[in-house]
Formats: C-alpha cells, sequence, structure tokens
C-alpha cells in the first residue's frame, strides 16, 4: 500500500543540458554524465602557454593516443567525484579495520624472516614507486584531452597516494608504531640492486612527456608488481602462514581490479575509434609491446630477490615472465 | 650508519600525529640517479623563481587520503540529499523570482568552466612542483575543484530543466562574447608557469578576491530562496578555506625562499589583482542590479571584503616581506561607485546576444540604488533609467546597435571612465609591432604593456564577429552559432521564463486556494 503526496506537477522545458541531449536524446541523464561529457573547453583559446608555444592550453596532441570524439571513452565506474570519495573512504576504511586486527593479534610480528623482508626490502620501498605513479597520472589529467579522460587520471593519481599511505602504514605498524623501516625502505629504494631497475624505470616514466605513452609504461609495471604481490603472494601468504601478509594484500588486489576498469576502457575506446582506431591499435601493439619488456627486465631483478628471501619454490621469476607473455599478448594480438 | 632491528622492537616511541602524517607524506621524494634533475621538473626556473628548500614548505592541512575521503564524501551525501529533497519538492517555485536566476546563468556560464580549468593546473602544478608537500596539496585542491565544476552543475542542472539560459553553458563559454572575460582571464593563468598560476589563482583569485568573487553569489542565493546553491556554497566552505590557506602559504613560502622572488611576486600581485579585479565588474552589476532580493550594495561588499579585510589586513601583514599593496588599487577604489551601473546599463543594452535577460530596475529598485549611491546614481545613472521608463511605456525599450569595442586585455567593453572623472570615458592605446591595441584603463594598459606578446593574441569576440568567425555575419545567425534558444536572451519581462513564472505561481496559489475555499463552502 502507497500513499499519494499531492504535489505540484510542472511539466519542464527540456530534461537535461542541450550538450547531453545532443549525444543522448532529450532524457534525463546521470549525473556523471552531466558532471562529465563536454566540460572541458575546446576552442578559441586566448594565448599559448609560456611553457610549450607550440601547443594550445588543451590541446590532444599532447598523446600519440587519441580519440576522435573524445567523449567515446567514459568510465564504467561513472566515477563522479562524490561515487568516487566514497568508494575510498569505504577502502581505507577497511584496510583501517584490517590493519587493526593485524596490530591487535601482533601477526606482522609473527612474521618469518623472509616474509618480513619481502616487507622491508621489497614493498614498502614501492611507496616511492606510488609517489612516482602520483606524478604519471598528474601529468595525464593536466594533459589529457577531455574531461573524462582527465578526472579518471586525477582520480587514479590520488588513489596512488593512498597506496603509498597504505604501504607506509603497514611500515609504520611493522616498525612498531616507528618510521624507521620507512626510512629504511628509501634506503632500498635508493640503493639496493633489486630495486635499481625498477627506479630507473620509474624516473624515465615520470619524465615520458608524452601521457598515453606513460601510462602504457606505467600499467606495464602495474600489471607485473600487482599480480606478483597481492595475488601470486597472496596465496603464497595463505598457504604458508602469513596472514598479515594477505590481509594487507587484498587492499592492494583490490584496488588494482578497480583501477583496471578505466584504463582497459580507455584502450578498449583507442581501439573501437572509427577513424583512429587502426593507428591507435598499432601503436598500442608497439609501445604497450615495448613497455611490457621494459617493465619486465625492471621486475625481474627484483622477483629473483623474492625467490631469494622466500626460496626457489615461489616462482616470482617465472611468475612475472608469463604475465608479461599475457599482457604483452593483449597489447599486440599475439599469441602468448 | 648501523640497522639496529633489535632495539626497536622492545621499546618503542610512537610517532606524534605531526610526525605520523609527515612520514606518510613527506619521505616519498628521492634524488633522481637516472634522469637529471631538471629533466624531472623542466618548468621550475623559467620564471626567475629561486626555490632553495622545498622542504620549508609547510602543510596548512595535514589530511591524510583516508581522513580526506571520509570527510569529503560525508559533504557531499548530505549535499546531494538537499538537492534530491529540493528537485522532488518543486523547491525553485519557492524562489524570490525567476528574474533571480539570471545571476545563476552567468555563474554555470562563466564561473563551473573555470572551476574545470582550475582542476587542469592544479594537476600541472601537482605535476611539475619538486616538493611532495605542495604537490599533495595541489592534487588536492585539483579534485576539489572537478567537485566544485560538479555540484555546481548538480545544483543548478534541476533549473535548467524548468528555466532558460543554462542549457549550453560549455558551448557559450567558448563562443559568447561576454564569456571571454572569465575565459581569458582564466586562460591567462592556465598558461602561465607553476608559479604564476600558484600566485594568479592560487593567491590573488582564491585568496585576495574570493569573498568579492563568489561569496556574493552564495549570498545572493540565500537571500533568494536558493536553498541548493546556498547549500553548495556552504559546502565548498571548507574547501575554500584549504585552498585559500594554500594560496596565503604559496606566497609566503615564495617570499621566504629569496630575496629575489619579492620583486617577482609583487609584479604578479600587481598584474593579477586588476586582471581578477576586472572580473569581478560581471559580479558587480549582479549584486546591484540582477538580485530581486538584495544582500549588499556593490560598494558595500568592497569596502567589507577588499578594503578592510585585505588593504587593511592581509597586506599590512605582506608588508613584512617587502610587498606592497597591488599597483591600481586606487584606481579599482574610485571605481566602486561606479562599476555596477556601467557594467550593467551595458549587458541592459546588450541583453539580446546573451544568456540571460535583463530589465530595467523598478521604482523600488532606483531608490535602493540611490540610496546605496549617494554620491554618484542620481546624478548619473537614474536620469539614464528614469528615461528608459519612458521609452519603455512608449513600447520601445532600448537595445544598443553594433557591437561594442572590447578591451585588448580584460574583454570587458570599453565602457569605464577614468578614475575620478565619472564622465571622462577611458580609452587607452598602446602599439606594438605597428599595430595599436585598446585598453579599458590604467592597469589593463599596463598589463598589455609588460606583456604585448601575449595579450596580442587574444580571441576578441567583437573581431571575430566581424571577420565573419562566429557563424554569419547578422545577429540570428551569430546567436545560432552560440547555441542560444528562443527564451535565452532579452528583456526579462515578458520572456519565456517570466511568463513560465506567473504561470506557475498563479497554479500554486490556486493550489494553496483551493482547500480554503471548499473548507468555506
Amino acid at each position: 500500500m502507497q500513499y499519494e503526496l499531492k504535489t505540484q506537477v510542472i511539466e519542464p522545458q527540456r530534461h537535461t543540458f542541450t550538450h547531453i541531449a545532443k549525444r543522448y536524446g532529450d532524457k534525463p541523464a546521470s549525473r556523471y554524465l552531466e558532471g562529465t561529457i563536454d566540460v572541458q573547453a575546446k576552442e578559441h583559446f586566448h594565448y599559448r602557454p609560456t611553457w610549450d608555444p607550440t601547443r594550445e592550453i588543451f590541446d590532444d596532441s599532447y598523446s600519440i593516443f587519441r580519440l576522435t570524439d573524445a567523449y567515446s571513452f567514459l568510465d564504467p565506474r561513472q566515477f563522479y567525484y562524490a561515487p568516487y570519495v566514497t568508494a575510498r573512504a569505504a577502502h581505507h576504511e577497511a584496510f583501517a579495520t584490517s590493519l587493526k586486527y593485524i596490530e591487535d593479534r601482533g601477526l606482522l610480528e609473527r612474521l618469518s624472516d623472509g616474509w618480513k623482508g619481502v616487507l622491508t626490502e621489497l614493498v614498502i620501498p614501492l611507496r616511492h614507486l606510488e609517489s612516482a605513479g602520483q606524478l604519471i597520472l598528474c601529468n595525464m589529467a593536466r594533459f589529457g584531452w577531455g574531461a573524462s579522460i582527465t578526472q579518471a587520471a586525477a582520480y587514479s593519481g590520488f588513489d596512488r597516494v593512498g597506496n603509498a599511505q597504505v604501504l607506509s602504514r603497514a611500515g609504520i605498524a611493522l616498525g612498531g608504531g616507528t618510521a624507521d623501516l620507512l626510512t629504511e625502505a628509501k634506503q632500498h629504494w635508493m640503493d639496493d640492486a633489486a630495486l635499481q631497475p625498477l627506479r630507473k624505470f620509474a624516473e624515465e616514466t615520470i619524465v615520458e612527456a608524452d601521457w598515453g605513452v606513460a601510462l602504457l609504461q606505467l600499467d606495464a609495471v602495474d600489471h607485473l608488481l600487482y599480480d606478483l604481490l597481492y595475488q601470486h603472494l597472496d596465496d603464497e601468504a595463505v598457504n604458508n602462514g602469513a596472514p598479515a601478509y594477505s590481509l594487507i594484500s587484498q587492499h592492494m588486489s583490490s584496488w588494482f581490479d578497480d583501477n583496471r576498469k578505466w584504463i582497459d576502457a580507455l584502450y578498449k575506446a583507442w581501439r573501437a575509434d572509427p577513424e583512429l582506431g587502426e593507428t591507435n591499435a598499432a601503436m598500442l601493439a608497439e609501445h604497450g609491446g615495448a613497455a611490457v619488456d621494459a617493465a619486465l627486465a625492471a621486475v625481474t631483478p627484483f622477483a629473483a630477490r623474492i625467490d631469494e628471501l622466500l626460496g626457489a619454490e615461489v616462482n616470482a621469476v617465472d611468475r612475472i615472465t608469463t604475465k608479461a607473455a599475457e599482457v604483452r599478448a593483449a597489447y599486440t594480438g599475439e599469441q602468448a | 650508519m648501523t640497522l639496529a632491528p633489535e632495539k626497536k622492537s622492545k621499546k618503542t616511541k610512537k610517532l606524534s600525529m605531526k610526525a605520523r602524517y609527515e612520514a606518510l607524506t613527506r619521505g616519498l621524494d628521492w634524488e633522481p640517479s637516472y634522469v637529471a634533475k631538471d629533466e624531472m621538473f623542466p618548468h621550475l626556473d623559467y620564471e626567475g623563481i629561486k626555490i632553495h628548500d622545498w622542504a620549508a614548505w609547510e602543510d596548512p592541512f595535514r589530511l591524510t587520503i583516508d581522513s580526506y575521503c571520509k570527510y569529503q564524501a560525508e559533504k557531499d551525501k548530505r549535499l546531494y540529499a538537499v538537492l534530491d529533497g529540493f528537485a522532488q519538492g518543486q523547491g525553485h517555485l519557492s524562489l524570490t523570482d525567476a528574474s533571480y536566476l539570471n545571476a545563476m546563468k552567468v555563474f554555470i556560464q562563466g564561473v563551473t568552466p573555470l572551476e574545470y580549468g582550475a582542476h587542469r593546473h592544479f594537476a600541472y602544478l601537482a605535476r611539475h612542483f619538486a616538493g611532495p608537500g605542495p604537490r599533495f596539496a595541489a592534487l588536492c585542491q585539483s579534485i576539489d575543484e572537478i567537485r566544485h565544476m560538479q555540484t555546481e552543475i548538480h545544483t543548478l542542472s534541476n533549473y535548467n530543466k524548468y528555466y532558460s539560459g543554462m542549457h549550453n553553458w560549455p558551448e557559450n563559454f567558448d563562443r559568447v562574447w561576454y564569456l571571454s572575460v572569465p575565459k581569458s582571464f582564466f586562460e591567462d593563468a592556465l598558461s602561465c608557469g607553476p608559479f604564476e598560476f600558484l600566485i594568479a589563482v592560487g593567491f590573488s583569485f582564491e585568496y585576495l578576491l574570493t569573498n568579492l568573487l563568489f561569496v556574493p553569489f552564495m549570498s545572493g542565493a540565500s537571500f533568494n530562496g536558493d536553498l541548493p546553491t546556498m547549500t553548495f556554497g556552504f559546502s565548498a566552505q571548507s574547501d575554500e578555506s584549504r585552498h585559500m590557506t594554500l594560496g596565503l602559504e604559496a606566497i609566503k613560502f615564495l617570499l621566504e625562499q629569496d630575496e629575489a622572488n619579492v620583486e617577482i611576486v609583487q609584479g604578479w600581485i600587481d598584474k593579477w589583482f586588476w586582471r581578477s579585479y576586472r572580473v569581478t565588474a560581471l559580479v558587480a552589476q549582479m549584486l546591484d542590479y540582477m538580485l530581486p532580493r538584495k544582500v549588499m550594495s556593490w560598494k558595500e561588499s568592497f569596502e567589507l571584503y577588499f578594503e578592510e579585510q585585505m588593504l587593511g589586513g592581509l597586506f599590512e601583514d605582506l608588508a613584512f616581506y617587502g610587498i606592497k599593496p597591488p599597483r591600481h588599487v586606487e584606481d579599482a577604489i574610485k571605481e566602486k561607485e561606479l562599476l555596477s551601473h556601467q557594467v550593467y546599463w551595458t549587458l541592459y543594452q546588450f541583453s539580446f546576444a546573451a544568456g540571460f535577460t535583463t530589465t530595467a530596475p523598478t521604482d523600488e529598485h532606483l531608490d535602493w540604488l540611490s540610496q546605496a549611491y549617494p554620491d554618484t546614481f542620481d546624478k548619473y545613472y537614474r536620469p539614464l533609467w528614469e528615461k528608459e521608463k519612458k521609452n519603455i511605456e512608449n513600447g520601445g525599450r532600448h537595445f544598443a546597435r553594433g557591437l561594442p569595442q572590447l578591451c585588448q586585455v580584460c574583454q570587458v567593453p570599453m565602457l569605464f571612465t577614468e578614475p575620478g572623472e565619472p564622465s571622462v570615458l577611458a580609452q587607452h592605446e598602446s602599439e606594438f609591432e605597428g599595430e595599436i591595441y585598446h585598453t579599458c584603463s590604467n592597469g589593463c594598459q599596463w598589463i598589455f604593456d609588460r606583456e604585448p606578446e601575449k595579450y596580442r593574441q587574444a580571441w576578441l569576440p567583437v573581431h571575430q564577429i566581424l571577420q565573419g568567425n562566429c557563424g554569419g555575419p547578422t545577429v540570428p545567425d551569430v546567436l545560432e552559432w552560440y547555441g542560444l534558444q528562443d527564451g535565452d536572451a532579452g528583456e526579462y519581462i515578458g520572456s519565456r521564463d517570466h511568463k513560465n513564472w506567473v504561470a506557475w505561481q498563479g497554479e500554486a496559489a490556486a493550489d494553496t486556494a483551493a482547500p480554503t475555499e471548499k473548507a468555506g463552502a
């Protein structure tokens, strides 16, 4: 049974904005669409940038990857600001709950030396890699073309700061509430042979001016590292009595799965472009393939160190090699 | 250096809140070894600013990601609940008058796109600053600006369904003549390097003039029954106070880093004060003419928010660093009793080509203006409106013919008068590489002469119309190219919004009256 409130009925003059209606018809549109579609200025820019007078203030030539219609890419998560921060508030709260449990039960102290070594030497230093991700995605948020792209990039850049803080909080917890392990982790990042190729890769990707190419490089290294650390090693942790690792790892892997959604949708939009799709696909094969090869080289010493710390039966190097072939094939369309 | 892991397991000294925040955010940077540092941060030298120690940046807000997300999510939940309730209950019918929405039309067309631009260039700062503290603050602001853009769109989306003028704001922003005022202003900032942008937007726009630019719209909303916009304004307030603090921290940081920065920063303050102040011309007319229920006059607002709070407060503090009040500030003060009247009189005549409507002030409104501007209104402007009243009575509401000449810098039509001489139209000329460029004031001419190679590039809408780049030679051609629809432009009385408003109010009155009659029967 429902009761009926009497309200004044007024016929709307229109159901959404003109630029939304032109694409989807004059019907009520979602807040994601109204807050995203066509909101970037696209013509009659007044002045050339002082830092690059060859381009416009917003310009689609900051990457070799282009779309005929920028808004053929939409974030499948439909993240405008409100749902984005709401989702992330829940994400960080869930992590805080796990961390509290880990601390209450003293789970970090109970890790074997091998697992402690993995965290201290290899995982916590990746807060610096997350920080590199922040720079790379901020570059994309500035130089991308169209609000659906710049918005997703800005959120993902913000996520990277969040990831760095998740790793840092794990480091502080493992360090008994001090920042000692973060200081130590930075030394590993700066000096350890196992991390130098990765740091070199990060630095070179930060200075890559083409935001599309830089995204492919960051994504290639993410593919290998997130799969290795938060899928493969998560299984190892569960099987080998390292629950603290698994409890942290689940939050990193759930973030990775979520983050994949917009990136995969962007690749899909690049390929599906009616005019530029073929060019984009060729460049995805070329630059995506090269990025995976470079990322594999950068991550191999890192994976080898895991095999040293946890035992060769962990097969970390094999795992990234297999994963790299799989990701490479997705770019090139060739069989792995 | 020895690593002694055993030691810390026993007696641990937990981090203080501040130390914990710094551990989470600060240690993230490293000196690159595989690329050169100036390759990683290539835009930090060319503006002449010297930074010796990025770590000296004090984070005004120690926000970690988890607390940021939690706090912002809660604010958005409350805001969207208000928007939903307002839409469901046809809240727009409780506005003071449909003409109030002209202020919001100017807002979505002219301010909302700037929020998006700010998102982009704060991302640039978040990429290009060489210190993690300011980079994180800039990244927060970059996504805050997305929030502001979207909450503004979502707030006004419901009005767009029932009223004219808001439906095509992005294209309006790129094309319509008076919107090149905010557009060129913001693109001027977007084309700057990281430090000038920080002073332009972070300091001048967000701090120095924010109470003049932003607050009048929100206060106007609260006085005129616009609950969603008012709620949006309150909801944005805590973000804005973060941004204001960032702007203030930024200027202090630059001034403290190197003595040679002072002169450069002073030049930017001089430029960006006048540049931002000229954008407030649109706000001034909104406050004095577009709000059915008045909040305060532009003059009062200028005196309180600028003369008292900024000149009296802020610049006294900045004097410590050798910073002087902005150049040409005296001209702005002399203009405070003229500005809104000169601007509205022009917009009134050109609203046939605008995304809002205008109307002549009522007698009651004229009396309010006389009272608010005792030294100027009766002398210079009331006679214009009294004459216009006669024109209207004779069926001849005045619209301008022809196109106004625009200032090469601020792009406002050349309608201003010389400081202290309210009847002398200001017409300034500069020559650059054999061409003459016109500016509206000492301030704009000074800005032009400082960077003529920049301002000569301006896309001046009137020039573009005359060159045939705006849809065609006739007014209807241009309006079609602007994407304006019937009802968007012209005179308010008799407009589509006005007619609908009267009809809807009539229905509402009938609905309220009906039960009473029945009860009486």
